[in-house]
């Protein structure tokens, strides 16, 4: 490490709000050049935020950024790039149908006269930077017909050849298997030896050991402790950190005695030809809930339950017998609602009424008649409104102008019409204020005291451990713990989600 | 092996083999089909259409879509046909059509850049206009022009290559380098294939997609000028269906919906299909209305084998 005196790059106090959400408070962190600074923390710790905000695609609520004595309240992106700041996103970037070389070079082309694109130069920029960090690609290829280890390669790239003073890598080896990712982690060791500054975000704790130079830990948007040194630390000291909440993060809620009656069963279920079996039940009046970091497959498990996705093989059980669900159709004939991840996408008509959108899924079970008047329905969905307490001026409302939690309630309110038996909710409280947050945590406790049941998928620590009676933690596609009332605590999970031993 | 499969995989190359056997099944059955006479004619044939796919593939390229193409070639054809027969010099009359339709083009992309509106609509709106401009110009009838625009067909090169099919393959050639080699081309497939990583990576997006549709709107003029030549006059209705041919030729060369993807000369390969399909149905004599049908018939085939390859991109 060079240059340890003065930071390239300080963010001061930088908070951000998003509505009913503070997503980052108080965040200082001091960047230097040559150095590999790594962040960890769990789902929703404000990682990926605090990255945006330093590479222009956010601004803070509050606080600053300082870079070469310059105070900014806010970076755009290309300010954030013409100074050297360059982030490699999680998600794909690159245009499929072009070639590795013009990827590379897109919006920064080199040319010859009259607009020609100089191909050989381009090729030879990118060469050398090859060569200078040792990584081999074909840069001829299509990125459509690369591994996905070498797309990373290219937009790692991409980020090198535009000057860059700080890269931001994120989550780079999540999709990679151990040899592809220790290519990677070589190259960013080599590129934090040539003076650059390297932010790395990453849910493999060893791989953040291995290459750290300082490690700061964010929970719930704020940074709980950034390790100056990183010889002595263990998992256990990270995950410690990551987790630890005071208790009145925690909703106190009435727990009922559960039945022994099996009301739904998982076996043997492979969501295709190679992926792992995934065995689990679910007894009436039980909430379970499902954890896993993104991408460790817990949405694609609960989407074939409710056939919204088709399956490999396995069997599903409603009251011990077995059912064939293909499609969400057969789903909602055996009493399962799936109450889906991304409401505004997958749970609405946005631009439809309160009242067509809550009755949507009961429509297929009314009886058949030719004509139907939405209008002469709303006695139906009165009772359900004020239950919810929906708060809509009248039931003609197009939902898009309702509140994230009220619009969440319409969802929830549909299949609750249909007085579904089995309810899957799939990050039911994202994005809506605590007070909806309570109200949800209500309705889920009274639908188990109906003798109904839950399974909650949610990436909020504290919600998961102060509704489940059990949490099951999926890694890589499968189930890999099961925890059990005092086993379920923040140390518990996080460790068996990120695969430490505890 | 593999090989084999990337070259089948590869639309040109599946389209000049369906091309080179209809030749050879055709030409076998009646030798007319295949003399340079009748190929000329093809070429011919194809050549409005031609230049408006260029225009049409250039769009779609960009991840949009002009479906007012048609109308514009009317429009800009008629405002040289009426300068024409107010007696105004052919220079005058052409510098007019060719500003007409650039307006149009750059009317279509402003709207569709500053509103951030969906080109599909947008265009067929702007079409209507283009139309109805059109009509009061030429207020429903035919406009002669006294055989003024007939060197674009009589002017022969090398004694045999019409001028308007020159025009034709010039249009392709300048077309087709410019996607290829050009900085501008490159970053329209770039935008076509990924807007956001290309507004990320400090492209003007808007800027590039403008003169794309104003670039294709200039060209769309040289179209007009073939057109109101081959038929030797012009109505206000003359353009209106070609958008949709064109379309269907980009489609069968590979240029996706989608944006980002495809090749000019397989565009131009789609449509000299549909010429070649045209000419020996005629030189077979099959009956107008099963003619009809047949052309459908390999749209809709062609369509479908390009997409099958999509299908296993996935």
């Amino acid at each position: 490490m060079n240059n340890m005196n003065v930071p390239l790059i300080t963010l001061r106090s930088i908070s951000k709000e998003f509505p009913g959400v503070c997503a980052l408070s108080d965040v200082s962190l001091d960047l230097y050049s040559g150095e590999i600074h790594c962040i960890v923390g769990e789902n929703g710790a404000g990682k990926s935020t605090l990255m945006k905000i330093l590479s222009g695609a956010y601004s803070p609520t509050s606080g600053q950024i300082v870079l070469n004595n310059e105070i900014y309240d806010e970076l755009d992106p290309e300010t954030a790039q013409n100074l050297g700041i360059q982030i490699v996103y999680q998600e794909n970037d690159l245009v499929h149908s072009m070639n590795a070389v013009e990827n590379i070079f897109i919006g920064r082309e080199k040319t010859k006269k009259l607009g020609f694109v100089d191909k050989k130069s381009m090729y030879s920029e990118a060469k050398k930077i090859m060569q200078e960090f040792d990584i081999e690609i074909d840069l001829s290829v299509k990125i459509e017909n690369m591994s996905v280890s070498d797309q990373q390669f290219v937009k790692i790239l991409k980020a090198l050849v535009n000057n860059s003073r700080l890269l931001i890598l994120d989550e780079p080896t999540s999709m990679f298997n151990i040899e592809d990712s220790t290519k990677v982690l070589e190259l960013v060791k080599k590129i934090a030896n040539q003076g650059i500054s390297v932010v790395y975000i990453s849910h493999f704790l060893q791989e953040v050991l291995d290459i750290a130079d300082r490690i700061t830990v964010l929970r719930d948007g704020v940074v709980v402790k950034t390790y100056e040194e990183v010889k002595n630390i263990t998992m256990g000291d990270l995950t410690l950190h990551m987790v630890g909440r005071p208790i009145d993060k925690f909703y106190q809620r009435d727990k009922i005695k559960i039945s022994e009656e099996k009301r739904l069963e998982v076996c043997d279920l492979k969501l295709n030809k190679n992926s792992p079996e995934v065995n689990f039940f679910v007894k009436k009046g039980e909430i379970v809930g499902i954890y896993g970091l993104v991408g460790s497959g817990r949405t694609e498990i609960v989407r074939t339950i409710s056939g919204a996705d088709r399956f490999y093989s396995g069997t599903i059980k409603v009251d011990g017998v077995s059912v064939n669900i293909n499609s969400p159709k057969d789903g909602i004939a055996v009493g399962i609602a799936h109450i889906t991840e991304d409401r505004q996408q997958l749970g609405l008509n946005l631009c439809h009424s309160v009242l067509e959108n809550l009755l949507i899924v009961k429509l297929q079970q009314m009886r058949k008649s030719l004509l139907y008047d939405y209008k002469k329905q709303g006695s139906r969905v009165q009772s359900i409104i004020d239950k919810l307490k929906i708060r809509t001026p009248n039931l003609l409302q197009k939902v898009i102008y309702l509140s994230g939690g009220n619009q969440q309630k319409v969802v929830l309110g549909k299949w609750l019409i249909t007085d579904a038996q089995i309810y899957i909710f799939d990050e039911p409280t994202r994005g809506i204020d605590i007070n909806a947050k309570y109200e949800f945590y209500e309705y889920m406790t009274e639908l188990v005291k109906q003798g109904k049941s839950v399974i909650m998928i949610s990436s909020d620590m504290p919600e998961i451990i102060s509704m489940s009676d059990r949490v099951l933690v999926v890694r890589d596609g499968s189930i890999k713990d099961e925890f059990t009332q005092d086993e379920i605590n923040e140390q518990n999970i996080v460790c068996s989600a990120l695969g430490v031993a505890i | 092996m593999r090989k084999a499969k990337a070259i089948l995989n590869d639309q040109r190359i599946l389209l000049a083999i369906v091309i080179l056997l209809m030749v050879i099944i055709v030409g076998t059955i009646s030798p007319k089909f295949v003399q340079l006479s009748n190929i000329m004619a093809i070429f011919q044939q194809v050549s409005v259409l031609g230049v408006l796919t260029m225009c049409m593939s250039l769009l779609i390229i960009s991840g949009g879509i002009d479906l007012s193409l048609g109308n514009m070639m009317a429009l800009s054809a008629v405002v040289v046909a009426s300068l024409l027969m107010q007696g105004k010099s052919l220079l005058l009359a052409v510098t007019a059509g060719v500003l007409t339709s650039t307006v149009c083009g750059l009317f279509n992309g402003l709207i569709i850049t500053t509103f951030q509106t969906i080109p599909l609509i947008i265009t067929l709106g702007t079409g209507q206009i283009f139309n109805g401009i059109s009509l009061l110009i030429a207020g429903g009838s035919f406009l002669q022009f006294e055989n003024k625009l007939n060197f674009l067909r009589e002017i022969k090169l090398f004694n045999y290559i019409p001028l308007m099919v020159a025009i034709m393959l010039l249009c392709v050639g300048f077309m087709g380098v410019l996607v290829n080699k050009t900085k501008f081309g490159r970053r329209v497939v770039a935008i076509g294939g990924n807007e956001k990583n290309a507004y990320l990576s400090g492209i003007n997006v808007k800027l590039y997609k403008i003169i794309a549709y104003t670039l294709s709107g200039a060209m769309v003029s040289i179209a007009g000028l073939i057109l109101a030549s081959r038929l030797n006059s012009i109505t206000a209705n003359a353009g209106s269906g070609y958008e949709l041919d064109a379309m269907v030729a980009c489609v069968m060369g590979g240029v996706t919906l989608d944006g980002g993807r495809g090749t000019i000369i397989g565009a131009f390969l789609g449509c000299l299909l549909t010429g070649v399909i045209s000419n020996a149905l005629d030189i077979l004599g099959v009956h107008a209305y099963v003619k009809i049908i047949i052309t459908g018939a390999i749209i809709v085939t062609a369509v479908v084998l390009s997409n099958i390859s999509s299908l296993k991109r996935e």
